[in-house]
């Protein structure tokens, strides 16, 4: 397929994904705001900054680096910032339109009912603001916009050819998931660290938004213990969104892409190292600086994979390219 | 939902209605369907014809003020009815004239028989700005020039007109089915009761049509839609149209040449091309050959057509056809090229680089349309009879300075057809686009994008001049 065209739908498949991460991360951080102590709700925006490796808009709202300053940052400020933000390449609207887009630059790629569910997605968000959504449930403004991301993946399963498109559309879901997953628990960790002991409250928090809490529960029962928390959603190849099922994933999906000019085996290699890594077992009783160490690498290499799918498929230089 | 309150001006030709009021004939159906429904019903229609291009994302952009507008158009809910008959004598005098047109542009990048025949000027067709020398001796497959063309055509109470031939990149055919689609499924029983044509296969027949034109020993070509890129007024278009092809949307970026062939690159490396129904315009095809800061086609790009490795449709060089002066000469290059009169006839145009008849536009600016030669889409456009006298002032001297720049014709009065407009029954001016397609037979669908001067009173249809749409419908019987 045109090589433009595997790029669009690619980087479709990453602000599809980013969109529905980042709905759940605030969702959740919505639900805090309600009754959760101010530590925790703290805890909460330095975990999604942490994720989205950026600084909350502080010098606008007298935010210093100091961990309880995030409570004078006002959570309507933040919410602002994360959802609304059009200079802010990680927000909500920000990521979703970029997914729009891509896909209106992808019609012919994709199939109607796609597009259709991406556009209804569009104009159902108009030209809403904070104060709107404020003034209502945010929660839900969060959670159905979630579930419209959710349900365009279901519609793309269902209607999408069984080809190279696909598997970029795929692929970009892949590996957004795989870095969003490995910043979001690299994050938590770090303000564990930070803040010394932690609630049972904040590791739920963190399966909720992996969609893991009901599963936790079912497997292991009511008692949360950090350890088994991260084993389940790293190394559990039967949750839908561990990180080990993502790169399992994305290593399927690029070894069935056709191979491209530029260095596909060592793109196939790097997924293989990947999945090999995720997989490899943890030392014994390992402290949370060696998971968010383990954490940051696999973080890294995450990135050099999509260089190297851009690289190998994309961005080669034609002069030595093959007439297939 | 009545015509009572409905006006028929004198000097009107309505499309639904006769003079006297009652409907004509191939309209009854509509009528009586109007007639059975209320105007909250029929406004409930519209929005939900409406709503579907919003829900589809169906626009077009507009530029102005240096920003970049993304724009549904407005579709009016009630189609336009064309009766068999009527269709029939369009769709002969449309193909007569695209096969005339294809044997002029033959001819002046060929042999040139027409001028030394003095059928038309020399310096008509060698200073129009469309003409490229670069063609001349360029032999496309089955001597087609133009294989997609969307010829605007008028009625008048004298007949149907052809205003222009727009042999480029014509734009709009997205449009008439993306009506046809909204209109009929939330007209349903009116649509099935008037047995129309279908138009929906357009895409197959262009496939065809491009087929065809494919370089010989190209027995399945690959075939790509080149749009200048997704910031285009027609980018809907060109990705529409490449997904009814089946065909990959290339950008000048992703094509390349190499020994004479065009490229395109894939995921798997390079692929080549082989008939290429491009949407940019001659000037941005090849920065080797026409504008050398051209991003927006491919370097050798000319070379590769030259040679027979690649077809381009439309073929360079076609704008000389659809020059607004050498429009005028259209009825006699029929004659010369076909030998028959034509079939639709031209509306009377005065060349404005002729002294008497710039005399004559100038005098008469306050009655006269006029228009630049080198624009499109509706601007550089004066409809005297609607300017203010300051606008005129203004215009003239422009006309003045550059008067080879200009054409003038005849206010038109063009037909009027039944809208949806603030609850009632108005009627507004319309046109017609009908698409023809030549590759080594001509093919037509029944149907056309018809243009709506949604205004009150204006003639100007263009979309990006406050233009909307309508369904065509053309009866089987």
């Amino acid at each position: 397929m045109l090589a433009r065209s595997a790029e669009g739908l690619y980087w479709l498949g990453r602000h599809v994904e980013r969109t529905e991460d980042l709905c759940r991360l605030l969702l959740e951080q919505m639900g805090t705001l309600v009754d959760r102590p101010v530590r925790e709700i703290n805890f909460g925006w330095r975990r999604i900054y942490g994720t989205l490796g950026r600084r909350p808009p502080g010098p606008a709202v007298g935010v210093t680096e100091s961990d309880d300053d995030y409570a004078l940052a006002d959570s309507y400020t933040l919410a602002d910032d994360l959802t609304f933000e059009r200079t802010n390449p990680g927000s909500v609207l920000k990521s979703f339109s970029n997914g729009r887009e891509n896909a209106r630059q992808m019609r012919h790629c994709i199939s109607g009912e796609m597009w259709t569910c991406l556009n209804l997605a569009w104009l159902r968000l108009g030209a809403r603001r904070i104060e709107d959504i404020w003034k209502a449930a945010p929660e839900s403004f969060y959670a159905d916009l979630a579930r419209e991301m959710n349900l365009f993946a279901g519609v793309a399963d269902t209607t999408l050819y069984r080809d190279d498109g696909r598997r970029f559309l795929q692929l970009g879901r892949l590996v957004e998931r795989a870095q969003f997953t490995t910043a979001l628990l690299a994050a938590h960790l770090d303000g564990v660290r930070s803040y010394g002991e932690t609630a049972d409250s904040e590791w739920s928090s963190l399966l909720r938004i992996c969609l893991a809490f009901d599963i936790y529960k079912h497997r292991y029962g009511v008692e949360i213990r950090p350890a088994r928390v991260l084993d389940l959603l790293v190394d559990d190849p039967r949750l839908p969104r561990s990180l080990c099922r993502a790169v399992d994933a994305a290593a399927e999906t690029l070894g069935a892409i056709a191979l491209g000019p530029g260095p596909s085996g060592a793109v196939r290699r790097l997924a293989g190292d990947i999945a090999s890594a995720v997989h490899r077992p943890w030392p014994a009783a390992p402290s949370l600086d060696d998971h968010a160490e383990r954490l940051r690498r696999l973080a890294g290499e995450c990135l050099r994979l999509h260089d190297l799918v851009m690289a190998a498929h994309v961005d080669y230089d034609p002069n030595g390219a093959p007439v297939r | 939902m009545d015509f009572s309150n409905y006006r028929l001006d004198a000097g009107f030709y309505d499309e639904v209605l006769q003079p006297d009021g009652t409907p004509r004939a191939h309209c009854k159906p509509l009528c009586d369907s109007l007639a059975g429904i209320s105007a909250a019903e029929l406004g409930e229609i519209q929005d939900r014809v409406t709503s579907s291009f919003l829900r589809e994302g169906i626009t077009f952009t507009v530029y102005g003020d240096g920003e970049a507008d993304e724009r549904i158009i407005p579709i009016d809910c009630i189609p336009r009815i064309l009766p068999a008959a009527e269709w029939a004598e369009l769709e002969a005098g449309l193909k007569q004239r695209v096969l005339a047109l294809n044997r002029f542009l033959g001819d002046v990048y060929g042999e040139c028989r027409a001028i030394a025949d003095g059928v038309i000027p020399e310096d008509m067709v060698r200073g129009c700005p469309q003409y490229r020398r670069e063609m001349h001796g360029a032999a496309p497959p089955h001597g087609t020039w133009v294989a997609i063309c969307g010829t605007d055509v008028v009625r008048t109470e004298d007949g149907f007109v052809v205003l222009e031939d727009n042999l480029r990149v014509p734009s709009g055919v997205s449009y008439m089915i993306a009506n046809r689609k909204a209109v009929k499924s939330n007209l349903p029983r009116l649509y099935r009761r008037c047995r129309v044509r279908e138009v929906e296969h357009y895409g197959d027949l262009l496939l065809a049509t491009l087929r065809e034109l494919a370089p010989p020993n190209r027995p399945d070509p690959c075939i790509a839609v080149l749009t200048p890129g997704v910031w285009n007024a027609a980018f809907y278009e060109h990705m529409f149209l490449a997904h009814q092809l089946g065909a990959e949307l290339v950008e000048g970026r992703d094509l390349l040449t190499r020994n004479g062939f065009v490229y395109m690159r894939t995921t798997e490396g390079l692929r080549q091309v082989d008939v290429i129904y491009r949407r940019v315009d001659d000037d941005f095809l090849d920065p080797l050959v026409f504008r050398p800061d051209s991003l927006l086609g491919a370097p050798g790009l000319l070379q590769a057509y030259r040679l027979g490795n690649v077809t381009l449709a439309n073929a360079p060089g076609t704008g000389v056809a659809d020059d607004k002066s050498v429009y005028a000469w259209v009825p006699d290059l029929i004659r010369y090229y076909l030998g028959e009169e034509p079939i639709l006839a031209n509306v009377p145009t005065r060349i404005c680089r002729r002294p008497e008849d710039l005399e004559y536009t100038l005098d008469n600016l306050d009655r006269l349309v006029v228009k630049r030669v080198g624009e499109a889409g509706g601007y550089g456009m004066l409809v005297g009879p609607h300017a203010t006298p300051a606008e005129r002032e203004s215009y003239a001297a422009g006309l003045r300075a550059d008067p080879g720049d200009f054409i003038s014709q005849e206010v038109l009065s063009l037909s009027r057809a039944p809208c949806l407009v603030d609850g009632r029954l108005e009627p507004r001016h319309v046109d017609l686009r009908p698409f023809v397609l030549r590759g080594r037979d001509t093919r037509i669908v029944p149907g056309a994008f018809c243009r709506v001067a949604l205004r009150r009173g204006s003639l100007v249809v263009n979309s990006s001049q406050g233009g909307g749409g309508k369904d065509v419908w053309v009866l089987e019987s």
